[in-house]
């Protein structure tokens, strides 16, 4: 909520301006009852006809007021809530942005995408509602309680009676209804997963014909949600009625006393006509801070979530003074060890050196830590022990544009952007003109499919890449690394879709470049890395071996079982 | 003026619920096309509730005939008190009839709302068991062309806009309906001339209406195809969050993000503004409706035409001609796109099942698993064929690799073998049998298939490989866990078998993932084995266990391996080399390095500096 406040602060001008409008508009809505009751005491009662004008003139132009606070109203609130889910989705998106891979570690996407849309509109509606309904509510509550305390003290004691009611109803709804609410909606999240679930494992389900075993699965999840939502219904169904009920009563009781008091003159027929107006908008106004309470609890978790994301603290901070330079390539690690988060070292006291120009081929076993060393040349993280050097200088000193601006990194799951593909290719570099485009795609080997295609560079990719094939879009991200001419290329596994001859194909183009860049190959294929001038075998999160091919079949017998079980010889 | 309360109720999953839902909901803001066919489509889940549907009708009715009643009861005391009669049998009458009129409609009010619960449930649960159903007997066809999000929207947003529908604006509308006729003949009744005053306002209502929601339409259009584009936005970037940082994209993306924000925020102000007109339109209306029955009231009163207690009824029934009239028009939305979603999950029963097969022949258990390939083309887009005229004849037991350069058709084989697709053109025959001629159920039994793809369900690792096998004991899982080197991997795992995978599996490696749907294939024990790269990211050394385990499994097997890595290809009894969706050469690997042609070249390329050639 602090959050909220203190967006609104930034707009308090125009939100307080709303406020009194918002009021003005509730005044209206207060006195059309009493005027009323004015035209039937005194006009129709004493038969005077030019009270009846005077006092229903008066009930047009308060009407007409009123109208026109509201539409001045409306106009700033909307402008207010609507700026404000501006700002708070670009400060998060900004947020997200400068998010370091620890702090994205802590959330997962799809919350991010339901913080920054549905949380942030649900804020939005908030704090439209703040001045629209919400304020205005209490006013009407309170200004029909005055204005009967006006009109006549000795029926006030009947608010005294309904308000404690009204309070009890309300607040047993909230109590009852929350529980059953959030019930319903676990209910529904959980049938909503099995359902996507079911979606993405649409070929796997064909593949092994377990359809009944799916069926089963989401006939009782169906089952359980529409039982859920049904009983929380059936109870819930009591309140709407209840309140209606106490409110229908006190009228009742207002007549009831009436025809006492206007017997005795102390009342007017039109003050207990006003009396029952006040006691129906008493009700509405009753019925609006109960929906207030119900959104006050949204947009509190709401903005729990909002500041959730706004408050992460990013441990990972470029330093003071950055070094920016040109960057020639080469990389040193010396004992660096490294965890995710709190969970076991996924690297273990690793120390290598790259000269600038050299391949340095990285092999080992899944999940042995292969990736983690480049998240660490890219600083992606920072490691918890050792020192990583490029050129002689720890990566976390240079800039993040610079560090960044040298590498080529084309990952193990590659993302291309819903865009055209010249404007993924330029990712690398903004300014490449034509032949820049064209000698990296060729490198890649992506040039004939991107000269085949109608469009041409102008291509269209769907979101994720869906209409390319898996070494098409490696292959794309191949010429989008090349294209920034890095001082140091990082192939993660990134040939792993591509054939073989278009492997050797890129390879050879690779060598052939005319500046020699620093190359970081971690792959499954032992005879990716022949050539590679260092290769370094992971095994379980610890360095089993360094050297070329040659050196690394004689003393490394982790290299050399992967040698032979790939080639099916004895090395 | 008894009826409130409907709008604490918490199944109330209305406007206020967000975006995420609206934001999805965007396509299908848009007019229904057939309402007259969907409705009657709805009708017919209706029509199997009738019974209490009946009932909930007639509560309803009793509903509204006491609050019409109430407003010329309270007229009645009043004129009756006017009189100055004090407490007698003129002023009670009237005043019981009215607690009367009160009780009544609280117990309808409830009722209503009790009613509604179960029929309406009951009612969604149908439709999305049926939306399941015929979802699950889709062809893979329809899959490759519709995104997950649109139809995990369908399941979702459109059935629970239907939900609200049923259980709300049903009886909203109804209840609405019948309360505006019935207070216009009621007011008539009690003076025609009041009655005529106080409709004045309802023209402007109507114009109003109508204005506010021919301009707030467009906008919301305009609103959801912003949040549409800022929704696709915000996902490829915490999607692709690693490699924007790494080529610097952060400006860029901002830029982007600024635009769509911008387009969202006006369209949004615009939608919101005309639409919170509406609200405070409706209650200034109400105001001058009560202008125009104090002044015109007044002056029939004094001239004697009607009484005091008339104008006492005039101002609630004006109240309650307004209110339901508001709520018609703000119904008449949902039910519109109600139906617009109603419309979009008929669509999805409406499309072709899968051919059922008419022969539904079961595969006998001594089944042998000869394959044959007759003449097959097939294409995934029409006019860009995968597959050209391949025939093959593969006999039992025998292991045939695929090999060839991405797009060759590898994969569309196997597709093909597995009955994702039917609409190709040629024959393919299991043991003799064409392939539609077999039931499905049987033939899912016998195919063992690792996709390239490893996807598996959220649930425990145990689960996950029983799934090849419904009723696997826990032996036989371990056994199979065992058989795909999986086993010690898993037992490393906090909860060992019984790890419960996150979304997906995120919580294991890719090769970890792998190992875990090669032993739910292997524990299927099938008569065919179909493996689509499946080792590819399995890293070597546990390939080579895999290999050992395959080699196993596939003993007796008739298998079809695409893979990369020579020493699998060259176990296998034939090699079919794929060439632009046509086979270009088959035979052995010493044949074909005989050849010194294709295959030859190859191996060759790959292997060379091994000299192990």
């Amino acid at each position: 909520m602090k959050l909220i406040f203190g967006y609104i602060k930034s707009c308090w001008l125009l939100f307080s301006l709303a406020l009194l409008f918002l009021s003005m508009e509730a005044l209206c809505d207060i006195l059309q009852p009493t005027v009323l009751s004015y035209i039937i005491d005194f006009g129709i009662k004493n038969g005077e006809m030019d009270k009846i004008i005077r006092y229903g003139s008066w009930m047009f132009y308060i009407s007409v007021f009123g109208a026109l606070n509201a539409v001045s109203r409306n106009y700033l609130s909307t402008i207010v809530s609507y700026k404000i889910g501006y700002r708070i989705r670009e400060d998060m998106f900004r947020k997200i942005l400068g998010f370091s891979f620890e702090n994205m570690d802590g959330f997962d996407g799809a919350t991010l995408m339901t913080r920054i849309t549905s949380d942030i509109t649900i804020v939005q509606h908030f704090i439209n509602g703040l001045m629209r309904v919400f304020l205005k509510a209490p006013l009407l509550g309170i200004g029909s309680i005055v204005m009967v305390a006006r009109l006549n003290r000795g029926l006030l004691w009947i608010y005294a009676v309904l308000i404690p009611v009204i309070v009890i109803i309300i607040s047993v709804n909230m109590a009852v209804g929350y529980p059953l609410f959030s019930r319903v909606q676990q209910a529904l999240d959980r049938l909503n997963k099995l359902t996507r679930e079911f979606l993405n494992g649409i070929r796997v389900i064909k593949a092994f014909n377990s359809f009944r075993y799916e069926k089963e699965r989401f006939d009782k999840a169906n089952s359980y949600l529409a039982a859920k939502t049904a009983t929380s219904m059936k109870i819930m169904a009591i309140f709407p009625s209840m309140l209606t009920f106490s409110i229908n009563m006190a009228i009742v009781f207002v007549l009831y006393k009436s025809a006492f008091q206007i017997e005795t003159g102390s009342i007017g027929i039109g003050t207990t006509i006003a009396f029952i107006n006040y006691i129906i908008q008493f009700l509405f106004a009753c019925m609006i801070i109960a929906r207030v309470f119900t959104m006050f609890v949204r947009a509190k978790a709401s903005s729990v979530r909002i500041s959730e994301v706004l408050n992460t603290f990013n441990r990972m901070k470029e330093s003071i003074h950055p070094v920016n330079r040109i960057i020639k390539g080469e990389i040193e690690f010396s004992g660096v060890s490294f965890s995710y988060g709190s969970g076991e070292n996924v690297l273990n006291r690793i120390s290598f050196r790259v000269n600038a120009g050299e391949t340095l081929g990285i092999i080992g076993a899944t999940g042995s830590g292969k990736t983690s060393i480049i998240n660490l040349i890219t600083r992606f993280y920072d490691p918890d022990e050792g020192k990583i050097l490029i050129d002689g200088i720890p990566v976390h000193e240079y800039s993040f544009e610079s560090l960044r601006k040298n590498i080529g990194l084309v990952a193990q799951k590659n993302k291309l952007f819903t865009g055209t593909i010249e404007e993924n290719l330029r990712w690398g570099k903004e300014n490449a003109d034509i032949c820049e485009l064209d000698k990296a795609s060729e490198d890649a080997c992506i040039y004939d499919y991107i000269r085949n295609s109608p469009e041409g560079y102008k291509t269209l990719i769907g979101r994720g890449g869906v209409n390319l094939s898996g070494g098409q879009k490696q292959r794309l991200a191949i010429a989008r690394a090349l294209l920034r001419n890095p001082a140091v290329l990082i192939l993660d596994d990134s040939t792993s879709a591509v054939d073989i001859f278009t492997e050797n194909r890129i390879r050879s183009a690779l060598k052939n470049r005319k500046n020699r860049m620093t190359t970081v190959l971690i792959t499954q294929r032992v005879h990716s890395l022949i050539d590679a001038d260092k290769i370094l075998v992971i095994d379980n999160c610890y360095a089993a071996g360094l050297g070329n091919h040659k050196s690394l079949l004689k003393s490394c017998t982790v290299y050399r079982e992967i040698f032979e079980s790939q080639t099916g010889e004895r090395g | 003026m008894s009826d409130f309360g409907k709008k604490l109720q918490p199944g109330n999953r209305g406007n206020d619920h967000g975006f995420g839902r609206m934001a999805k909901r965007f396509s299908n803001r848009e007019k229904p096309r057939n309402i007259k066919e969907t409705l009657s489509k709805l009708w017919n889940y209706y029509r199997e509730e009738k019974k209490i549907l009946i009932f909930l009708s007639v509560v309803i009715v009793l509903h509204v005939i006491s609050t019409l009643f109430s407003p010329f009861l309270i007229g009645r005391v009043i004129d009756a008190v006017d009189m100055k009669k004090g407490m007698t049998s003129q002023v009670l009458r009237p005043l019981l009839f009215l607690l009367f009129c009160y009780i009544s409609a609280t117990v309808m009010i409830w009722l209503e709302g009790y009613l509604i619960a179960v029929p309406s449930q009951r009612i969604v649960k149908k439709i999305r068991m049926h939306l399941f159903d015929r979802v699950s007997r889709l062809p893979v066809r329809f899959f490759d062309t519709r995104s997950h999000g649109d139809l995990m929207s369908r399941f979702s947003n459109d059935i629970d806009n239907i939900s609200t529908t049923i259980t709300q604006t049903t009886t909203e509308l109804i209840s609405g309906f019948l309360t505006v006729s019935g207070s216009f003949v009621m007011m008539t009744v009690l003076s025609p001339l009041l009655t005529l005053g106080t409709l004045s306002v309802a023209p402007v209502v109507f114009l109003l209406t109508r204005f506010i929601s021919r301009k707030t339409r467009s906008y919301y259009r305009d609103q959801q195809t912003a949040l549409g584009s800022l929704n696709g936005l915000v996902e490829e970037t915490v999607d692709g969050l690693s490699l924007l940082k790494a080529f610097g994209q952060e400006e860029n993306l901002l830029g982007q993000f600024t635009t769509v924000n911008s387009k969202l925020y006006i369209a949004g102000r615009n939608a919101q503004f005309f639409t919170g007109l509406l609200m405070p339109m409706m209650n200034v209306l109400n105001n001058l409706s009560f202008a125009v029955i104090g002044l015109l009231g007044g002056f029939m009163v004094f001239s004697g035409y009607i009484t005091v207690g008339v104008i006492a009824s005039f101002i609630n029934y004006s109240r309650q001609f307004v209110r339901p009239l508001n709520e018609i028009a703000s119904t008449w939305n949902t039910l519109q796109s109600a139906v617009a979603g109603a419309e979009r999950v008929f669509e999805i029963m409406n499309e072709t099942e899968e051919i059922p097969s008419v022969k539904n022949r079961n595969i006998p258990d001594n089944a042998e698993g000869r394959v044959e390939f007759k003449n097959v083309s097939f294409s995934y887009i029409p006019g860009i064929p995968v597959l050209k005229d391949v025939s093959f004849h593969v006999e039992p037991g025998k292991k045939i690799a695929l090999v060839g350069e991405t797009g060759s058709g590898k994969t569309t084989v196997v597709n093909l073998l597995s009955r994702f697709y039917d609409d190709y053109n040629g024959d393919i025959l299991l043991d003799g049998v064409l392939l539609q001629d077999y039931n499905r159920q049987s033939l899912g039994n016998s195919f063992g298939i690792v996709l390239q793809d490893s996807y598996l369900f959220t649930d425990t690792v145990f689960n996950n490989i029983a799934y090849g096998k419904p009723g696997a004991s826990s032996d036989d899982v371990i056994e199979a866990a065992e058989l795909s080197n999986a086993h010690s991997f898993i037992s490393h795992l906090e909860n060992g078998y019984e790890t419960i995978l996150t979304d997906g599996g995120t919580n294991l490696s890719q090769g970890e993932k792998q190992l875990i749907t090669i032993a739910r294939a292997v524990i299927a024990k099938p008569l065919i084995l179909i493996l689509d790269e499946a080792t590819s990211s399995v890293d070597t050394r546990t390939e080579k266990k895999i290999q050992d385990a395959m080699l196993k499994l596939m003993s007796g097997r008739t298998s079809f391996i695409i893979a990369h890595r020579l020493s699998t290809i060259k176990d296998s009894d034939e090699i079919y080399v794929l060439e632009n969706g046509e086979i270009a050469e088959k035979g052995n690997h010493e044949e074909l390095m005989a050849l010194k042609h294709k295959y030859y070249n190859m191996v060759r390329q790959q292997y060379e500096k091994f000299d192990i050639v």
